[in-house]
């Protein structure tokens, strides 16, 4: 059943022989079917599209756009465009760096904020979709200087290492803390499982969080 | 010198503790006793920056906005091997929004031919993603569009993305002279004055525990057994959550650097030397930084790019890379094609060993399989040639314990097939082949812990949902900087500061610190400010090779030992008694022999002839001297870690169950640090061994699964329950004889879980990872 | 990404004149036109960051009233919005109850985050996460290219069934288990025309036309799927393997839902994602339950029948065992 740890390259599946031939009649390849990167929408660029039919005034951008957002309890005025995502928009916009940008697009959660109470990616939302929505951020979940108990339980049991995760982390393990009464361990996995920590600090974020169930 | 004799602890309590006298330099403190006596050394104080982190008020690199503040990005070669013939960046300097463009002239970051320093007028690309062009605009969007408008005119080559391919006759050249690269501070590099042929560097025959030895070939004639395989590891990406990144803010008399930096001081000083200006003109600051894994100890060329075009603008400049080329661009580990050959008696001494390695860090140096089957078992007979392997890829960087982690995946796993066929327990074999005290304790209480005895033979589960346990241990050095110096500064008002340019890569190095000074000058770790990552302060080692502790710690305990000895002179001169016959605990001072005379130490402070007390202190050296050079300490970071596993030999799906890992650092400082980080050395060898590797397209040359989505790291269930066991054990060779743990944390796991595959398969996986995939090819001989 | 407008639609006749591409063509189309739908905006936003999809307009569906009620149909089945976020059906009593594998499915799919934000019509009429259709420089048949990188290049995640002219797979797990239930997608065009397909038809494989994962037209929107009621005897099973268990994307997931009485099958279908192109039924396979007592032999046939047709390439052998024990384990959980 082993397999032979000397063989080089390792075995390959039923196409190998027509690649090995494709391959040494090529040689070694310059990189064929490439396409220099940002042209290739140009290069291939056939279709042309009927205008769209719209109601002029409703149509926002590509410029700047004044909206209002409710983020943690308050309103703010915001000159966004379109494309502005609204981890940007908190970011950028309103200084609100604790949320934070690691795979932008959707794949680690430490962009994770909540929109009317449930947690999303900041990174794949638009600002312009919150619309009456409101953000809490990790800014925003601590009431009167108090901590929020996920907080203190992060700090009690050293959930944070090089902390970068640690904000989207809070954001997910808050919201079952609120949620879910007396989670579990499963549960509580559960509602993590989409946040990634590259310095493996999840056994205290599972611990932290189900000390912060416990006393909520 | 002027020396005296100190008594300090030494050895491992439970086990055989007791003390040693060392001489010292005179202005040494006295010797600490073991932890149960300290207040609040060895325990488990809170990270002092743990609120900042869980409020989101803790300012990362790319949280940083100046006033003026523009947006840097890159332009990278689509192709993996090109001649740039021309660049116009006309059409880019004319777009609205752009405020400085900059096209490289010298490649950065990647070996370079040794003798050739000279500007091109662009140098060749060696991979695709290899930055050529930056610009610096208004916003990130700006500036990407303007990217697009820099026009290249490419003349592209063949190109060779595999070890196996770059070593065929007549594979495309990576370098057609011999190259060096400098290490950067611990980040990397390779061993200097090595010849190249056609894409193979090497052999790397030597390190500092000297080069091959014995008689190979005598060696494996006594051998009663004698095996050897060839073991794979992969290319895997460090993926720190904070991609690389700076803000460079130059300004005509003094540029301030913003780095998610993992080594301060080696930014400032490459950066000094690229831009030729003196290092008391360049600022390097690293206030949070969110994780490096090693990849971190560089400039980088973003770091030269955001130089110039800061320079060229006027403003500062923010350049943060994203997560495709933070993937493709910024390190990884190098994988390793590892042939191993043990000889042994049937008693298990080992008679000969011999290695021989290929591994590719892409256009870096650095592949290699380490020195841990040089160093952790004894036998006569060994040699090593490790070879790095160029390819047209990004360039490889450290990463936790370079080389030993391919080494040790090979070691340990040919360890536990040496074991079994002599018919000896893992365990057992390691008690004949091992001379570690240390690692003997670890196996002793890891084992009990574990409940290693349950063991039964390899693939006898029942079923096809098979469980299985292995182990595996580790060596490293200890690494010890002795550029690493520290401030402590006391105020009037009670304020205590400590001011060091050591950052804080996630270990906890800033609480740490606050731990020793506060033990020293009788206070709360909570009463002192920790002021670090910033190169206006003392110099400090980067944080790699486990070295920060044992370096950083010593320095600032003398430092706040000279304080409070100076503040002790002040206050028995009041008392007319000598400084020597004063103490301090609990926030105060007192004579140890009058009860009546105790002031507190606030209001010492308050009293003293000066406004502030300022001392500073450097390592010295160990006592009772170094093993190697200044930078290796005597003794070794041993560990032992089991590992607990479910193969689901249907679906091919690995789960690692349980961990238990057996540390030694030392004398520990913060346990609660400590399990963090070791936490995670161990997720992070769960994933190399079963999940994570970087996909390089062979047709293409570019990698495929540069994102966090295709590139698998482990989440919340992926993670075992992991028990940690610190074995303290003192050696006399700080005021602190504390040393880190980060290396060792990641260097047994991947071999332990391979073990603990075995056990449950009967099938041996000689190559990480050992996804699905692999597990149903093998077992249904695909 | 690039520059664009926002329209807010408040109907699906707003926003079917205001739409005048469809995403698949938007990506061949010239950068900065084409007017596209974005509901949850996950696939959209992802594919406009990796700048392969550069519209001029993003007509915002998300808050068109109506298009995300769940409600009972006359017939006693379940008619799901296209609005709906997956997190909403997973609270759906009526999914959990009955129909299981499609609960079983979306708890599996992507995280907590994601799925409070993705839309059950975003996610049928998501591209193909294959690494080379996401990179902006592979120019692939399903980006009016000339190859298949993946043929003879890394294929490991791949097709092994119906991959001889593109070997992606579809990431639509979910339609896995709604192809299972013989859903039908309710697709309303302009003029408020509607048409009724079933989730089969609503796919299309590379081979009639690559550009498109499915017939949707520029005029057109997904206004909602409709599940046809169960009865008392059906099981379903859904079993999905990925590389990781956190979230991943499938390597190989399966869906059963079946008649059983007594331990005996009177009707059956069955649906494999990611081995093909699209969301892929085996009725074949499934037939040979009927009739059968389930046990680990008919169990062992089915599994083996459905994998025959494979054509696994270089990387991917892995997938026919792996789809057979998932089939197994599925057909006995029947029982």
């Amino acid at each position: 059943m082993d397999k032979d740890p000397n063989q080089s390259p390792p075995k390959s599946g039923r196409n190998d022989d027509q690649n090995k031939g494709k391959l040494s009649r090529r040689g070694f390849l310059k990189g064929m079917g490439l396409t220099t990167a940002g042209t290739m929408a140009v290069s291939s660029g056939v279709l042309a599209f009927e205008k769209a039919e719209v109601e002029e005034d409703k149509v926002l951008g590509p410029d700047e756009v004044r909206i209002k957002m409710k983020v943690n309890g308050h309103a703010y005025h915001l000159e966004v465009t379109p494309r502005t995502t609204l981890a940007n928009a908190l970011r950028d916009h309103l200084e609100l760096t604790g949320t934070k940008v690691v795979c932008d697009r959707g794949a680690c959660s430490a962009c994770t904020v909540w929109l009317d109470g449930k947690p999303i990616n900041s990174c794949l939302t638009l600002a312009l979709d919150v619309g009456d929505k409101e953000v809490t951020t990790v800014e925003g979940i601590s009431k009167a200087q108090e901590l929020h108990p996920v907080q203190q339980a992060f700090i009690d049991h050293d959930a944070a290492q090089c902390g970068y995760c640690t904000p989207g982390m809070i954001m997910s393990a808050a919201w079952i803390v609120e949620n879910v009464p007396n989670p579990t361990l499963e549960e509580v996995k559960n509602a993590l499982r989409g946040n990634l920590c590259r310095c493996g600090t999840y056994p205290h974020v599972f611990k932290a969080t189900m000390e912060a169930a416990k006393k909520g | 010198m002027k020396k005296k004799k100190l008594t300090l602890p030494h050895g491992i309590p439970g086990h055989n503790l007791s003390q040693i006298d060392r001489e010292v330099h005179i202005d040494e403190p006295p010797a600490w006793p073991i932890n149960d006596k300290l207040q609040h050394v060895g325990k488990r104080v809170k990270r002092n920056d743990a609120e900042a982190k869980v409020t989101g008020n803790a300012k990362y690199t790319s949280d940083m906005q100046l006033p003026g503040m523009l947006i840097g990005r890159m332009l990278r070669s689509p192709y993996p091997h090109a001649k740039i013939r021309s660049v116009n960046t006309e059409k880019a300097e004319n777009y609205p929004g752009v405020y400085a463009i900059h096209v490289f002239s010298r490649a950065f970051g990647m070996a370079q031919p040794a003798d050739n320093d000279k500007e091109n007028q662009f140098p060749e690309i060696k991979y695709a993603g290899q930055p050529i062009a930056g610009v610096a605009a208004r916003d990130a969007e700006t500036a990407e569009e303007a990217l697009k408008l820099i026009e290249i005119d490419y003349e592209t080559f063949p190109f060779v993305v595999t070890v196996e391919d770059a070593l065929k006759p007549e594979a495309p050249l990576v370098f057609t002279t011999n190259v060096e690269q400098e290490d950067k501070g611990g980040g990397g590099g390779g061993a200097k004055g090595l010849k190249t042929q056609g894409n193979l560097r090497g052999p790397n025959t030597a390190s500092f525990y000297g080069g091959p030895r014995g008689d190979l070939e005598k060696g494996f004639s006594e051998a009663d057994v004698v095996l050897e395989n060839t073991y794979r590891t992969q290319v895997h990406t460090h993926c720190p959550l904070e991609t690389h990144g700076v803000v460079v803010d130059w300004k005509p008399d003094f540029v301030t650097i913003y780095a998610s930096s993992q080594n301060t001081t080696s930014v400032r000083n490459e950066f000094a030397e690229v831009f030729d200006l003196p290092m008391s003109k360049v600022r390097v600051i690293t206030e949070y930084m969110g994780g490096g894994f090693g990849a971190k100890h560089a400039l980088g060329n973003f770091g030269v790019m955001a130089g110039h075009l800061s320079k060229k603008s006027g403003r500062p400049v923010k350049l943060m890379l994203d997560r495709k080329e933070e993937h493709i661009s910024a390190g990884n580990r190098p994988n390793s094609i590892h042939v191993l050959k043990v000889g042994a008696k049937k008693d298990g001494k080992l008679t000969a060993l011999q290695q021989k390695s290929h591994g590719t860090a892409g256009v870096g140096l650095g592949a290699g399989v380490g020195r841990i089957a040089q160093a952790m078992y004894e036998c006569p007979n060994f040699s090593t040639e490790q070879y790095d392997v160029f390819t047209h890829a990004g360039p490889g960087a450290a990463w936790r314990a370079p080389g030993n982690v391919q080494g040790a995946f090979a070691l340990e796993q040919l360890m536990d097939e040496l074991a079994e066929k002599l018919d000896i327990d893992p365990l057992d074999l390691r008690d004949v082949i091992d001379k570690s005290e240390i690692r003997k304790v670890e196996r002793l209480r890891g084992a009990e812990k574990f409940d290693w005895k349950r063991r039964n033979k390899p693939g006898s589960d029942k079923g096809p949902v098979k469980k299985g346990i292995g182990m595996a241990q580790s060596h490293w050095p200890r690494i010890t900087g002795i550029n690493a110096s520290v401030e402590v500064r006391a105020f009037r008002d009670g304020a205590v500061e400590v001011r060091s340019a050591v950052q804080d890569i996630g270990t906890g190095t800033k609480t740490i610190l606050a731990q020793v000074v506060a033990e020293e000058l009788g206070l709360k770790p909570e009463d002192i400010t920790i002021r670090i990552g910033d190169t206006l302060f003392p110099d400090a080692p980067g944080s790699g090779g486990s070295q920060v502790t044992g370096s950083i710690t010593p320095p600032a305990r003398n430092a706040a030992y000279k304080l409070k000895m100076q503040l002790l002179e002040q206050v028995a001169e009041g008392w007319e008694l000598e400084a020597e016959e004063l103490d301090v605990a609990d926030q105060k001072i007192f004579a140890k022999n009058d009860p009546s005379k105790s002031i507190a130490f606030k209001e010492a402070l308050g009293n003293m002839r000066t406004g502030q007390l300022l001392t500073s202190a450097s390592r010295s050296d160990d006592y009772g001297g170094f093993m190697v050079g200044k930078s290796i300490s005597y003794g070794e970071l041993g560990s032992v870690q089991f590992a607990e596993v479910t193969v689901d030999t249907e679906t091919g799906y690995v789960k690692v169950d349980r961990i238990v890992a057996v540390h030694s650092c030392g004398r520990p400082l913060n346990i609660t640090q400590l399990e963090s980080q070791i936490n995670g050395g161990v997720i992070q060898g769960i994933s190399y061994a079963l999940y994570e590797y970087r996909v390089m397209d062979k047709n293409t040359g570019h990698q495929m699964n540069a994102n966090l989505d295709m590139y698998k790291v482990p989440f919340a269930f992926e993670v075992p329950e992991i028990e940690t066991v610190l074995v303290e054990e003192y050696s006399a060779r700080s005021s602190t004889d504390a040393f880190g743990i980060g290396e060792p944390a990641n260097i047994a796991t991947a071999a332990a879980v391979a073990n603990a595959v075995y056990n449950a398969t009967g099938v041996r996986f000689y190559e990480a990872p050992i996804t699905p995939k692999r597990v149903l090819e093998a077992l249904n001989n695909l | 990404m690039n520059k664009f407008s926002w329209y807010q639609a408040s109907s699906v006749e707003e926003a079917l004149k205001a739409v005048n591409s469809t995403v698949s063509e938007s990506l061949t189309a010239k950068p900065g036109t084409g007017a596209v739908f974005k509901s949850g905006g996950i696939d959209v936003l992802d594919l406009m960051k990796e700048g392969l999809l550069q519209p001029e307009m993003i007509v915002n569906i998300r808050e068109i009233p109506g298009l995300d009620s769940i409600e009972d149909t006359a017939d006693g089945g379940l008619k799901i919005g296209a609005n709906a976020t997956l997190a909403e059906m997973m609270e759906n009593e009526k999914i959990k109850q009955n129909y299981q594998a499609l609960y079983q499915s979306l708890n599996h799919a992507a995280t907590p985050q994601l799925r409070n934000m993705a839309s059950l019509g975003g996610n049928l009429a998501q591209r193909t996460r294959c690494w080379y259709f996401r990179s902006i420089d592979h120019q692939c048949f399903r980006k009016g290219g000339s190859t298949c990188f993946a043929k003879n290049g890394m294929n490991e995640f791949h097709s092994i069934l119906k991959n001889g002219m593109c070997s992606s797979v579809h990431s639509s797990s979910i339609s896995t288990a709604l192809m299972a239930f013989d859903a039908k997608v309710e697709i309303t065009g302009s003029k408020g025309k509607q048409r009724l397909v079933d989730l089969d038809d609503f796919f299309i494989l590379p081979g009639d036309d690559p550009s498109r994962e499915n017939i949707l037209r520029s005029d057109e929107l997904i206004a909602a799927v409709i599940l046809p009621k169960i009865s008392s005897d059906t099981k379903s099973i859904y079993k999905k393997q990925g590389a990781r268990e956190s979230y991943d994307w499938a390597l190989a997931d399966v869906a059963i839902v079946a008649d059983v009485k007594s331990g005996k099958c009177s009707k059956a279908t069955m649906a494999l994602g990611a081995a093909a192109p699209v969301p892929l039924r085996i009725q074949y396979a499934a037939d040979m339950l009927v009739n059968e007592k389930i046990d680990e032999n008919i169990a062992k046939e089915v599994a083996e029948a459905a994998m025959e047709r494979a054509t696994p390439l270089e990387h991917n052998a892995y997938k026919v065992p792996l789809f057979k024990a998932l089939i197994k384990r599925s057909v006995l959980q029947l029982a």
